[in-house]
């Protein structure tokens, strides 16, 4: 995938954006925090970030449930489908699609199957990661992990199933409302599967989890630009896709399907370096998985090689280029995006 | 076994219609198809890795014979349509295909360390690769047929989705993921009903994909793509039931577990493999008033899936 070269390398060469300045102290998270406090009441007062979140993430599962074949047999097969796909999670990425739909001018139910797609890819990618051969993870979301409980060819198989019902879901004409326009709608479905498929086959959230693979085990630091591919690959591939189909679908134009594109690939970096930076100043109880694994491997983060308060610089500059592609759209139907970004820079899990 | 004729009134197959050449031809067009789709780019393990699981070359088994693809321009081919509007969704077939088999392989499921006599994709790459490997082909199979199939125009988008569907079902849990699931359950316990849902979701479902979507890019009407989903089916059950058949009576490659015979013994499995047959022809049967000669494939695969008149691999290796 061609990503446009993030600016992580350069974080302690070039200035940063224009954006307040935090200055590496004890208080800069707390500093940090408050910058954006700001920010986000004055850009829209009355709106309710955890209401909305709420409301979508119940929706969502809804959705999620009633894609999952009823009824029909093998009812084991099914069963882990559900267990992985309805452990609960905050549906980042099915919130991001929808209001993505919503700012590209569209109504949000129109992006519901997509949405639904993009959380059944996501799971499927983490019953897969989660497996012996590959990370070998028992709790995830502080449940045991799809392939303990169901065993290892069940994991991979429920992994398939979701990753081909993703991808039917989206394509059925009848997931839709009925309110789509029937002129466009079928082109645009085209081309939204054909991003979703692109942002998570071999050049693009595989790819991430290939060199991840790769790393693993050598020695030494990974160079940051390695770091930056892994996380642009396996963590933004994915928003960056929920973001576009989200917009595809809701009929937005060629510059705004880019203007997005761009803000979902600079939260998608920002929400791994949050990841990191969680990882190492969390305990396991609050993030819900295992705290503190990445040291424990040795693995390479963001702390690792620029520093605790460096990757909150970073974080910081993220956060800002984000928010800027969002100023050329109407402030009222960009303000989910907006939170959103702010919550993936301030979740404290 | 012995040779049924089509019905009393269709053409014999052998007549004007040379299966093995149209095969070999097809081979070869879906081959190149594939090698395009999967050029050598960073990172090169993955990319590596998902070219030897789908284009698996001649091993000591011989080429893959490729019969989901060919049954998918054949079905395009019948109502008269172009082979570039089939080609792409053929490709995509052994995609998804490759796909599952290479999970299939794994050593947490079959544990075969190879496959038509070559290192399976995990003894060659690794079990991470593999699971990766299948991962990734998964989306470049609808990536391959949303690129290249020539839509809108002669594929209306609408069609094109259908189409997308339709190969997400085959594979999914309904589909080839049920096959491979009850198969998991342990064969030896399995009685007639369960063995032919295993044969029919783990071979009968993908036959039944590939017919169906060189219907609907072929343009057909509900009743030819109904009729087309029944003969896909049962092609796809009958090809598989006769390699049992085979392997028992010493004329086949060896299967690993003869599941199949075991349930059924050897009268009944005959008996079914008739009743398959039949019910394949009747479903070609319907298509011959309307198209005529181009109906030949049709029951020329229903020959070669019952006898098995020639051997693919020479055919490949001496064009």
């Amino acid at each position: 995938m061609a990503f446009h070269p993030l600016a992580a390398s350069r974080v302690h060469l070039a200035p940063l954006l224009p954006c307040p300045a935090a200055p590496a102290s004890a208080a800069h998270r707390r500093r940090f925090s408050a910058i954006v406090a700001t920010a986000a009441a004055s850009a829209t007062t009355e709106f309710d970030f955890k209401a909305y979140m709420g409301e979508r993430a119940a929706a969502v599962n809804r959705a999620l449930d009633a894609a999952i074949p009823a009824g029909e047999p093998p009812a084991a097969l099914h069963d882990a489908m559900r267990y992985a796909l309805l452990a609960g999670g905050k549906r980042v990425r099915p919130a991001l699609c929808l209001a993505a739909c919503g700012v590209a001018g569209g109504r949000e139910a129109w992006a519901m199957p997509p949405a639904a797609a993009v959380e059944m890819v996501h799971t499927m990618s983490l019953v897969h990661d989660d497996l012996p051969c590959m990370d070998d993870d028992d709790l995830r979301r502080g449940k045991p992990t799809c392939h303990v409980v169901y065993g290892e060819p069940i994991a991979v198989l429920a992994g398939d199933a979701l990753l081909s019902l993703a991808f039917r879901h989206m394509a059925c004409v009848d997931s839709y409302p009925p309110d789509v326009d029937p002129e466009k709608h079928p082109a645009r479905v085209v081309r939204a599967i054909g991003e979703l498929a692109r942002c998570i086959g071999s050049e693009g959230l595989v790819a991430g989890q290939v060199v991840d693979l790769e790393m693993t085990g050598s020695t030494g630091n990974v160079p940051l630009e390695r770091l930056e591919y892994i996380h642009l690959h396996k963590t933004a591939a994915l928003l960056e896709a929920s973001v576009v189909i989200g917009a595809i679908i809701g009929g937005g134009s060629d510059e705004q399907i880019e203007r997005l594109r761009k803000y979902a690939r600079s939260i998608g970096l920002l929400f791994q370096v949050v990841d990191d930076i969680l990882d190492v100043t969390k305990s396991s109880e609050e993030l819900g998985k295992t705290a503190g694994k990445d040291l424990a491997s040795d693995k390479t983060t963001y702390p690792k090689l620029l520093g605790l308060d460096k990757s909150r610089e970073f974080a910081e500059k993220l956060l800002c280029e984000a928010r800027e592609q969002l100023a050329e759209f109407d402030k009222e139907k960009a303000a989910p995006l907006l939170h959103l970004a702010n919550y993936i820079a301030y979740r404290q899990n | 076994l012995v040779s049924v004729r089509a019905s009393s009134t269709a053409p014999t197959a052998s007549a004007s219609f040379d299966l093995r050449r149209y095969w070999t031809s097809l081979i070869a067009e879906v081959e190149s198809e594939l090698d395009a789709a999967m050029p050598m780019r960073p990172p090169e393990s993955i990319h590596s890795a998902m070219r030897h699981a789908v284009l698996p070359g001649a091993g000591k088994e011989g080429a893959a014979k490729r019969a989901p693809p060919v049954l998918c321009v054949a079905a395009c081919e019948l109502l008269g349509a172009p082979r570039a509007a089939a080609l792409p969704a053929a490709a995509a077939l052994e995609m998804l295909h490759a796909a599952s088999l290479v999970h299939d392989d794994l050593p947490c499921f079959d544990a075969a360390p190879t496959r038509r006599g070559r290192p399976s994709t995990h003894a060659a790459y690794g079990t991470d690769m593999a699971v990766l490997a299948g991962d990734a082909l998964f989306p470049l199979a609808y990536t391959h047929v949303i690129a290249h199939t020539p839509s809108p125009d002669p594929v209306p988008h609408a069609v094109l989705l259908r189409v997308l569907a339709e190969l997400a079902r085959a594979v999914g849990s309904t589909g080839m993921a049920a096959g491979q699931f009850l198969d998991l359950a342990g064969a030896a316990a399995l009685g007639e009903a369960e063995v032919m849902q295993v044969l029919t979701k783990k071979f009968g479902e993908m036959a039944e994909c590939s017919a169906a979507c060189g219907a609907m890019l072929g343009g057909a009407g509900p009743d030819e793509e109904a009729a087309l989903r029944r003969y896909g089916r049962t092609i796809g059950v009958l090809y598989e039931l006769v390699d049992d058949v085979r392997s028992a009576s010493g004329n086949g490659k060896m299967r690993r577990n003869a599941s199949v015979l075991r349930a059924l013994g050897m009268d009944r499995a005959l008996g079914i493999v008739e009743e398959l047959k039949a019910q394949a022809k009747t479903e070609a049967d319907r298509f011959a008033d309307k198209y005529g000669d181009r109906v030949l494939p049709l029951y020329s695969f229903v020959d070669y899936a019952a006898e098995r008149g020639f051997e693919l691999q020479d055919a490949v290796a001496t064009p």
